[in-house]
């Protein structure tokens, strides 16, 4: 029998191979709950929480990886040993831009590497980046859908309470380097998600919702981008299920 | 505003669509895909021709060798309105699967060169425009050409990381063969983090002319030329895909 994952608890072939990765592990069970048909939960150990299930009748998962790239590391390296091969972070971030407000969507093609975890991995010059094909199906999506979205380089980074509207002192002038650099928003988990997925050989993007403005200092409560939540994850999940179908096309 | 300080060109001689190569020798071969080119400027390693392309206006310019360079000739050629830039070049191939005459497209590069450092911290990643890059790769797939899109590798100092470097080369950047870089320049981490920075699309095409892991080098330039025809085409073409210009 094959190995069991040691913080996941699955063995190979347990989980579906194409995987939404949320942070929360609450929203991984929203997410089975309200998006798969027959869900069905496959382990729960620490922040990862897995689920199984049909979206548009293709097979996908949901694994929350916890708050910040530690943890994520660990989530893509064991789902990536079980099989897995695509992955979407569907999350929430902080506005770093006036124009991008609470609410909106912001699709990632790269990230800073203001992360610890990335680092063990390779040298800060390696290029934090979202596989293409996913971008152009996370766009596709998006479009049919006709919802905007801002597409670009986000910041990834560890200690919440830095770099937050949340945060203690005076945070707008931590990440000003990053405002005037244009990067879009701020969360914790893409960059090692990026760098470990074209390590491993495995196909990465992010999707976020702003909820909250490191610009503007502005936030919002979960019930004002509850809507804008799960239209990421309509998105995402459409955009998995495309990839699945092109895996059959010449 | 007058003539650029190193380009020595003036405002309205340049096209909104630019292809940037690195050799000002290679200008003239690309400028022949225009309708009527007309040779602008000349001075330094920067030379530059305008001209017509089914109802876009377009330029190449060169940015010689290397980021320091190429960020001048994009920094003045922004200053000059121009919006869309593809690097299009050679490469040497970190991969063994990579072989000679085969196209690659960047979608990122890892930054070791010093001029993007001089811009942005090293942790912010060198990405190339996601809708340029895709029209070039789409553009290679209608040409019958298929492409390696992936991350390449932009340094400065030629002779430690090239098919002409110490033998121990590939064992010291052994981190760069198995993470997947695909091939080795000198231009496009620079080009693609100021692109970002600035907000213009920037992408880069390739064709790879040697391979590190056999060292075969091609280097006979007229062998290069149907190769570099070909590129120019697929710019041209991905150009087209991005304008909302109708064809004229």
């Amino acid at each position: 029998m094959e190995q069991i994952q040691y913080h996941i608890k699955c063995r190979k072939g347990d989980v579906h191979r194409a995987v939404l990765l949320p942070g929360d592990p609450a929203r991984a069970t929203y997410i089975a709950e309200n998006f798969f048909a027959n869900p069905r939960q496959v382990s729960e150990n620490r922040e990862f929480r897995i689920f199984n299930g049909l979206y548009e009748g293709f097979p996908l998962a949901v694994c929350s990886t916890g708050i910040g790239c530690m943890s994520s590391a660990v989530a893509i390296e064991e789902l990536v040993n079980v099989g897995c091969k695509y992955f979407l972070r569907v999350g929430t971030a902080g506005s770093l831009q006036a124009g991008i407000r609470p609410g909106e969507i912001v699709i990632a093609t790269g990230a800073v590497r203001g992360d610890g975890a990335s680092l063990e991995y390779i040298h800060p010059s390696y290029p934090a980046v979202a596989d293409f094909s996913l971008l152009k199906a996370l766009r596709k999506r998006a479009e049919r859908e006709k919802v905007p979205y801002h597409l670009g380089i986000i910041r990834s980074h560890d200690a919440f309470y830095r770099e937050s509207p949340l945060a203690f002192g005076d945070f707008k002038k931590r990440v000003q380097i990053w405002v005037e650099a244009g990067v879009l928003a701020i969360e914790n988990e893409s960059s090692t998600l990026f760098v470990v997925g074209s390590l491993r050989k495995a196909q990465v993007g992010s999707i976020l919702v702003i909820a909250g403005s490191l610009a503007t200092g502005e936030e919002v409560s979960y019930e004002e981008i509850r809507e804008s939540v799960d239209m990421a994850i309509k998105i995402a999940a459409g955009a998995l299920v495309d990839l699945l179908k092109g895996e059959n096309e010449p | 505003m007058k003539r650029t300080h190193h380009l020595q060109v003036s405002p309205g001689e340049v096209g909104e669509y630019v292809i940037l190569p690195g050799d000002p020798g290679r200008c003239r071969l690309i400028a022949e895909h225009f309708e009527e080119p007309k040779l602008v400027a000349s001075n330094r390693e920067f030379v530059t021709y305008t001209g017509k392309h089914r109802g876009l206006s377009v330029s190449v310019v060169s940015t010689g060798m290397g980021c320091p360079s190429a960020a001048i000739a994009l920094e003045e050629l922004i200053m000059l309105q121009a919006k869309y830039f593809v690097r299009l070049g050679t490469t040497g191939a970190l991969q063994k699967e990579l072989r000679i005459g085969e196209v690659v497209i960047a979608n990122s590069a890892v930054r070791t060169d010093g001029t993007s450092l001089e811009y942005v911290p090293l942790e912010f990643p060198a990405i190339a425009d996601f809708d340029l890059t895709m029209a070039l790769l789409e553009a290679s797939r209608e040409k019958g050409i298929k492409a390696h899109m992936g991350t390449i590798w932009s340094h400065d100092a030629f002779y430690k990381g090239s098919v002409f470097a110490d033998p121990d080369f590939l064992e010291r950047e052994r981190w760069l063969v198995d993470s997947g870089v695909l091939s080795v320049e000198n231009e496009s981490s620079a080009l693609f983090v100021i692109g970002y920075l600035r907000k213009v699309k920037v992408s880069t095409i390739l064709t790879v002319v040697a391979n590190h892991h056999s060292k075969e080098v091609l280097s006979d330039e007229e062998a290069l030329e149907p190769i570099f025809d070909l590129m120019t085409e697929i710019c041209l073409e991905a150009f087209h895909k991005l304008s909302s210009t109708p064809e004229g």
